[in-house]
C-alpha cells in the first residue's frame, strides 16, 4: 500500500503492462518498450493472447490514437491539441507509460516557465566550488528522457513564452542538446520522443512559431461526439464533485444537464441540434469542462441562495461568463442564439428569459 | 496462356469493379495476353455504333452514353465512363487492336419501354450488386475499394487470369447469400447470355466478356439457360435516340445522385495515373508522395503553409498507419490521417475546406464534335412546339399571364433558357412593379443560341434538369447573400424547386456566417418578393419565411451597432437599406416576434446618441410610423436630438434622416411642429442659412398648397402659443417682408 494520492500510470497499470509484455510479438522500433499495436491495446482496452483483459483508458474514435503512435512510431514529436476536458494530459501520460514505461518526465507549461526548466540548470554550489562540470549540472525532465531514451511530455505547450517554446527546435530537429558551457552536448539515445499538450482556443496563450509548429504532428482530440456521451460524462463528474463539496444534487438535475450540454454543443458545433439552422460560434472553447464547472456552479448557488432548487437563473451568470468572452461578437453570437434558437423552445423559456435579463 | 476461366478456352469473363482503375488495368493485361477477336461490353446493345466515337481522340472522358426516348429527353438513360473505367479502357484496346467491339445489354429501346411500364423500376441493384467489391471492401473497414482490391486481390493473385477466377469464385459464394436477383437483373443476363452465344458462333478467335463482377457468376457458361427464351419473349420497345454527352467528375460521385457513382472520383483517377506509370516505378511511396502533394497544393492555395518537409512526414506517417492496421500500403484512410496530423496542424475542418477538390476534383470531359444532335436540342424544339413559340431572329414582344397554364409553360421555359445563358427572351420590366401576375417578354433568337445550350449538356440532358443543376453550381460558387437571393428567385421563377432548395440551404449556412447588417437587410426586399411571387407559381415558401424571419431577427441584433460612426456616403447607402428592408418586414407576414425585435432595434438605434444622425432620424421615424411611439415619446426624442446642445450637423442630419418625404406630417402634426419649430428658431442666421439647401431637399416634395398651410400652421401656431410678443412695429414689418419669406421658402436660397 502507498500513501502516494495518485500513482502514475506505469504503477496504477502494471499488471496490464506486464501482460502485454509478456505476449507481444510484435515489432517494437527502438527503444520501445511495447510494440505499436500492443500500445494501442492499452490504450483502446481489449484482451491480451493470454486472456487478461485491457482496461479501456481512452473512449474516442481509434484513428486518433492510431495517428498518435504512428506518429512517435516515425520519431516525431507528438502534438496533442484539443479544448479543455478532451484527454490530452491523459492520453500522453497513458502513451509514455506504454511506450517508455515511465511517464514521470513532465515539464508543465507556464508563463513563468524559463529554458533552464526545459534544457538544464545548474547546481550553484557545485558550480562555484568546481567551475562548470556535467556534475554541476541539474538535468530537466527533457535532459534525463534524451539521456535515457524515454518520453518527455511538455503539458500546456502553448502557455510558455514563445522564446521558451522555441528552445525545443534544435532538440526535435536534431535529436541533441548543446551545452556550450562545458564544450559538449547531448546527444538523445534511442527510444526519446515528446509529446506535448495544449490547448488552442483557450485565451492568453503564445502561438506555437512556424518553425516549431513544422516540427510537431499534430492529433486533434475531438469532444464528445455525440449530446448523450457529453451528458453522460458531465452527469458522472458533476455527482463526483458534488459529493466531494457536500452539495445536494436537485431531482430535476439530469433535465437540466442535458439543457446546459444542449445551448454549449450547438453554439459550439455552430448548428442547432436537428442540424436545420447554422449559427455562429463563440470564440470561447465552451469545453465539456466548463460545463461541468457551469452545472457545479448552479448546483452551489442552489444550495446556498435558493432553497436547493437549480433554476436557470442560478446558472445563467456562469453561462454568459463562459459563452461570452468577447464582449461585442461574443455577445451578439449568444444574442442571435437567443432569439433565433431558445425563444423559439418553450421548453428552454426560463433560460432565454434569464440570460436576455443579463446579456 | 492457358486456360482463365473454368469454362471453354474461346470465352473469357472478366469481372469488374465499374469505375475501378484496378481492374481497368487487369482487364487491359488480360486482354493484351488472350487477344480476343471479340470484346463484348455490358452497355445497351443498340448503341454500339458509339463505341468508335468513344475513344476518338477528339472525345475526352469524363464522357457518357446518353439513350433517351425520342421526342422525350427526360426518359433517358446514362452510361457514364472514366479514364479509368474497365470498360472504356476495354473499348479502347478493341479500337486499337482492330478487335470487334459488341455491347451486350438489354438494348436501350428495351429498357427505357420497361422503365416506363414499371413506374416504380426494380432497376436500382442493391448496393451489393451494384459495387460488391466496395461492399466486400467495407465489410473489411476501408472506405475505398481501390485501396482494398489493391491489398487483397492483387495481393490474393498476382496474375490477370487468377485476379478474374478469383473475383469470379468470390461473386459466386456472394450471389450464393444474396437470394434471387430482381426480375429486370434476370431479364438483363439472360439477354446477356444470348448475346455471348452469338457471339461465340459468329468469332473466329476468343471472345472477352468485360461485365460487372456480379453478373461474373451468371455468364460463365457462355450459352443460354433454361428458361431464358421465356424471360426474353416478347420485350416491348420505344424508338430512341442515343448520344455522347460531355460528363465531369462531380456527376460520377456516388453524392450527385449517380447510382453507380464512387466515392472519390479523383482518387481513382489518381491510382490510375499510378497504375499506368506502375511499369516504370511500382513504387507506394511515389504514390502516396504524389497524393499528398495534391493536397498540400489545394492547402496552399488557400493560404495554408503546406512544406516539403511536412509532405514527406505525412508520407512517413502513411506507412507507420499502414503497418499499425496491418495493412501492406497505405491507403485512403491512412493517408488521409496522415494528411490531417502533418499538414492540416490537427484540424479536420481544414481538411474538409479542401476535401472536395481532393477527393472529387473538376475534371469536364468532351463530346466529339460529330456526335449526334444533342437532346437539349431535340427538347427545346419539344418545349417550342408546345409552347407555340417558333425561334425567330427579329425581336418581338410576349405578354404573358400566369395565371394561365400555357403562360406558366411559356414564361418558365424563358425562364429555364435564362438559367441556361441562352436569352432567347429578355423579360421586359424586370423590376415586377406591375403585379406579380404578368409578364412582358422581348424574344430574340439568335443562332449562336442553340450552340450555347448545347454548351450546357455537362448540367444536364433536358432543358429542366440542366437548367437545375446549373442554377445549383451557381449556387455553391456564390459568395455573397445578394447574389443567392437573386439565383433562388431565378430558380423558382424556372421551377426548379430542387435547386431553390439547394439555394435556400446556402442561404441560410451563409446568413449564420454573416455579421454584415448591411447585407442581411438588403437581402430581405427580394426575399420578401419572391415570397410574394408565390401566389402566382408553385413555390413552397415554407423555408423561405423561415430564412426571412431568421435575417431580420440576424439583422435587427445587429442593426444599433451597424448603424455607428458612418461616413456621410455609407450612411446614405444604409438608409435607403434601411427603409427598404423595413417595408418589406412590414409588408411581410412576418410574425408578432420579429416585427417586434425589428422596431425595438430601430428605436433603439433612434435613442442611441452615438447613431449616425441621418439614421437615428431615419429610425425614429420609421417607428414613429409605425405607431409604437406616442407622441409624446416622438416628442421628447425630437426635442432631444434636435436641441441646441447638439451639433449643427448633427441635429440636421437627423432633421433630414426624420423629416425627408414627410414634410405634409407637419402639417398636421403639432406635436412635430412644435419640435422643428423649436430647432429652426434656435439657430443664428447664418447657420440657418446654411441649413436652407437641407430645408429645400427635406421639404422639396410639398406642392404648393401643402406649402401654404404648413406656413399658416407654424404662423397661427406661435400666435396661440402667446410665446411670443411682436416689437414694436413689426406688425409692419411683418406684412413688407412676408412675400420675401414666402418666395424664400418655397424656392429655397438661391445662393
Amino acid at each position: 500500500m502507498t500513501d502516494a494520492l495518485r500513482l502514475p500510470a506505469e504503477q496504477t497499470h502494471r499488471s496490464e503492462l506486464d501482460a502485454l509484455k509478456r505476449t507481444d510479438d510484435g515489432p517494437k522500433p527502438a527503444g520501445w518498450a511495447l510494440s505499436p499495436k500492443a500500445v494501442l491495446t492499452y490504450v483502446m482496452g481489449g484482451e491480451t493472447p493470454d486472456g487478461t483483459e485491457i482496461s479501456v483508458k481512452y473512449f474516442g474514435p481509434t484513428r486518433f490514437i492510431e495517428t498518435a503512435i504512428a506518429t512517435l512510431a516515425t520519431d516525431r514529436a507528438l502534438l496533442l491539441l484539443g479544448v479543455p476536458g478532451t484527454a490530452k494530459s491523459w492520453v500522453s501520460e497513458h502513451l509514455a507509460a506504454a511506450i517508455a514505461g515511465d511517464s514521470t518526465l513532465v515539464i508543465q507549461g507556464t508563463s513563468g516557465t524559463d529554458e533552464a526548466q526545459i534544457r538544464y540548470g545548474w547546481n550553484y554550489a557545485q558550480l562555484l566550488a568546481h567551475g562548470p562540470s556535467k556534475d554541476a549540472l541539474v538535468p530537466s525532465p527533457l535532459f534525463r528522457a534524451m539521456e535515457t531514451g524515454k518520453i518527455c511530455r511538455i503539458e500546456e505547450l502553448t502557455r510558455m513564452g514563445s522564446d521558451v517554446q522555441d528552445a525545443l527546435i534544435t532538440v526535435l530537429s536534431e535529436k541533441m542538446l548543446p551545452i556550450p558551457e562545458i564544450d559538449g552536448s547531448l546527444y538523445a539515445s534511442k527510444g526519446f520522443n515528446l509529446i506535448a499538450t495544449a490547448n488552442d482556443r483557450d485565451k492568453g496563450v503564445n502561438d506555437l512559431s512556424a518553425a516549431l509548429k513544422r516540427r510537431f504532428n499534430v492529433v486533434a482530440l475531438p469532444l464528445p461526439e455525440t449530446a448523450d456521451q457529453e451528458v453522460a460524462i458531465v452527469a458522472k463528474r458533476v455527482a463526483e464533485m458534488a459529493v466531494s463539496l457536500d452539495l445536494p444534487s436537485p431531482k430535476n438535475i439530469k433535465t437540466e444537464i442535458e439543457r446546459v450540454v444542449r445551448i454549449f454543443r450547438e453554439l459550439r458545433n455552430g448548428e442547432t441540434d436537428d442540424g436545420k439552422l447554422a449559427l455562429k460560434t463563440p470564440s470561447g472553447a465552451l469545453s465539456t469542462a466548463e460545463a461541468i464547472g457551469v452545472v457545479i456552479g448552479g448546483l452551489s448557488h442552489a444550495a446556498y441562495f435558493s432553497d436547493g432548487a437549480f433554476s436557470a437563473e442560478a446558472v445563467s451568470a456562469d453561462l454568459l461568463g463562459t459563452i461570452v468572452k468577447d464582449p461585442v461578437r461574443d455577445k451578439a453570437v449568444l444574442e442571435e442564439y437567443l432569439e433565433l434558437v431558445l425563444r423559439t423552445r418553450p421548453n428552454d423559456a426560463p433560460y432565454y428569459r434569464a440570460l436576455s435579463d443579463l446579456v | 496462356m492457358a486456360t482463365i476461366e473454368p469454362s471453354p478456352t474461346d470465352l473469357h469473363i472478366l469481372g469488374v469493379r465499374h469505375h475501378g482503375p484496378g481492374s481497368a488495368r487487369r482487364v487491359v493485361k488480360a486482354l493484351q495476353s488472350i487477344s480476343p477477336s471479340v470484346v463484348l461490353i455490358e452497355a445497351p446493345s443498340d448503341v454500339v455504333d458509339l463505341a468508335p466515337l468513344l475513344v476518338r481522340a477528339d472525345a475526352r472522358p469524363p464522357i457518357a452514353l446518353l439513350t433517351y426516348v425520342e421526342g422525350d429527353a427526360e426518359r433517358a438513360r446514362v452510361h457514364p465512363f472514366a479514364e479509368f473505367s474497365p470498360e472504356y479502357q476495354a473499348i479502347k484496346w478493341a479500337v486499337a487492336a482492330g478487335s470487334e467491339v459488341r455491347f451486350i445489354d438489354v438494348p436501350a429501346a428495351t429498357s427505357l419501354a420497361l422503365q416506363d411500364t414499371n413506374a416504380r423500376p426494380d432497376a436500382a441493384p442493391s448496393a451489393v450488386a451494384r459495387d460488391p467489391i466496395g461492399e466486400l471492401a467495407r465489410a473489411a473497414g476501408y472506405r475505398d475499394g481501390e485501396s482494398w482490391w489493391r491489398d487483397v486481390i492483387e495481393e490474393a493473385a498476382d496474375d490477370s487470369p487468377r485476379v478474374f477466377r478469383w473475383i469470379g469464385d468470390a461473386m459466386t459464394a456472394l450471389r450464393a447469400c444474396a437470394g434471387t436477383d430482381p426480375a429486370h437483373e434476370q431479364l438483363r443476363e439472360a439477354y446477356m447470355r444470348r448475346a455471348i452465344a452469338a457471339a461465340r458462333k459468329e468469332a473466329a478467335g476468343p471472345v472477352a466478356v468485360v461485365c460487372g463482377a456480379w453478373h461474373a457468376p451468371a455468364l460463365r457458361e457462355g450459352r443460354p439457360r433454361s428458361g431464358d427464351r421465356e424471360i426474353l419473349k416478347g420485350l416491348p420497345k420505344v424508338r430512341t435516340r442515343a448520344t455522347l454527352a460531355p460528363w465531369t467528375s462531380p456527376r460520377l460521385a456516388l453524392g450527385s445522385g449517380y447510382g453507380a457513382g464512387v466515392e472519390a472520383p479523383a482518387w481513382n483517377a489518381h491510382i490510375w495515373s499510378q497504375l499506368c506509370n506502375a511499369d516504370a516505378d511500382q513504387d507506394a511511396t511515389t504514390s502516396n508522395a504524389r497524393w499528398l502533394s495534391k493536397i498540400a497544393k489545394a492547402l496552399r492555395e488557400r493560404g495554408y503553409a503546406a512544406t516539403t518537409d511536412a509532405v514527406i512526414e505525412a508520407v512517413r506517417l502513411g506507412h507507420a498507419l499502414a503497418v499499425m492496421r496491418d495493412r501492406p500500403n497505405p491507403g485512403f484512410e491512412e493517408l488521409r490521417d496522415a494528411a490531417i496530423a502533418c499538414l492540416c496542424f490537427g484540424s479536420e475542418i481544414r481538411w474538409r475546406e479542401i476535401e472536395r477538390e481532393v477527393l472529387i476534383g473538376d475534371e469536364v470531359g468532351r463530346a466529339p464534335a460529330d456526335a449526334p444532335l444533342a437532346p437539349l436540342l431535340l427538347d427545346l424544339e419539344r418545349h417550342q412546339r408546345k409552347a407555340r413559340l417558333k425561334p425567330k431572329a427579329e425581336g418581338r414582344e410576349l405578354s404573358l399571364d400566369l395565371r394561365t397554364d400555357s403562360g406558366l409553360f411559356r414564361s418558365t421555359l424563358l425562364h429555364r433558357l435564362r438559367a441556361l445563358d441562352t436569352p432567347w427572351g429578355v423579360l421586359l420590366d424586370a423590376s415586377g412593379s406591375r403585379g406579380t401576375f404578368r409578364e412582358r417578354w422581348r424574344l430574340v433568337w439568335r443562332p449562336e443560341m442553340a450552340v450555347s445550350l448545347v454548351e450546357n449538356l455537362v448540367y444536364g440532358h433536358t432543358i429542366e434538369a440542366a437548367a437545375a443543376a446549373r442554377l445549383s453550381a451557381k449556387m455553391l460558387d456564390a459568395r455573397s447573400l445578394l447574389t443567392l437571393a437573386s439565383l433562388v428567385r431565378d430558380a423558382l421563377t424556372a421551377q426548379a424547386p430542387k435547386a431553390a432548395a439547394v439555394g435556400v440551404d446556402r442561404l441560410e449556412r451563409l446568413a449564420a456566417q454573416t455579421s454584415d447588417c448591411a447585407s442581411m437587410l438588403e437581402t430581405l426586399p427580394p426575399i420578401s418578393q419572391i415570397i410574394r411571387y408565390g401566389q402566382a407559381r408553385v413555390v413552397a415558401a415554407e423555408p423561405l419565411n423561415g430564412l426571412f424571419h431568421r435575417l431580420a431577427a440576424q439583422a435587427a441584433i445587429a442593426l444599433p451597432r451597424a448603424a455607428r460612426d458612418l461616413e456621410a456616403d455609407a450612411a446614405r447607402a444604409m438608409w435607403r437599406i434601411i427603409v427598404d428592408a423595413d417595408r418589406a418586414i412590414e409588408l411581410s407576414a412576418a410574425d408578432a416576434r420579429v416585427r417586434q425585435a425589428w422596431r425595438r432595434a430601430l428605436s433603439d438605434v433612434a435613442q442611441t446618441e452615438k447613431t449616425t444622425p441621418l439614421l437615428a432620424g431615419a429610425a425614429a421615424r420609421l417607428v414613429y410610423e409605425s405607431g409604437d411611439l406616442d407622441v409624446g415619446e416622438i416628442e421628447r426624442l425630437l426635442s432631444r436630438a434636435l436641441s441646441p446642445r447638439r451639433s449643427r450637423q448633427d441635429a440636421a442630419g437627423f432633421f433630414e434622416g426624420f423629416f425627408t418625404g414627410s414634410g405634409a406630417r407637419l402639417v398636421h402634426d403639432g406635436a412635430l411642429r412644435r419640435a422643428a419649430d423649436h430647432w429652426l428658431c434656435a439657430l443664428d442666421e447664418p447657420t440657418l442659412i446654411e441649413c436652407l439647401p437641407l430645408m429645400r431637399r427635406v421639404f422639396g416634395g410639398l406642392d404648393q398648397v401643402e406649402r401654404r398651410r404648413l406656413f399658416d400652421a407654424v404662423i397661427e401656431n406661435h400666435s396661440q402659443a402667446g410665446e411670443y410678443r411682436a416689437a414694436d412695429g413689426a406688425d409692419a414689418l411683418w406684412m413688407e417682408r412676408l412675400p420675401a419669406l414666402q418666395r424664400l421658402l418655397s424656392e429655397g436660397a438661391r445662393k
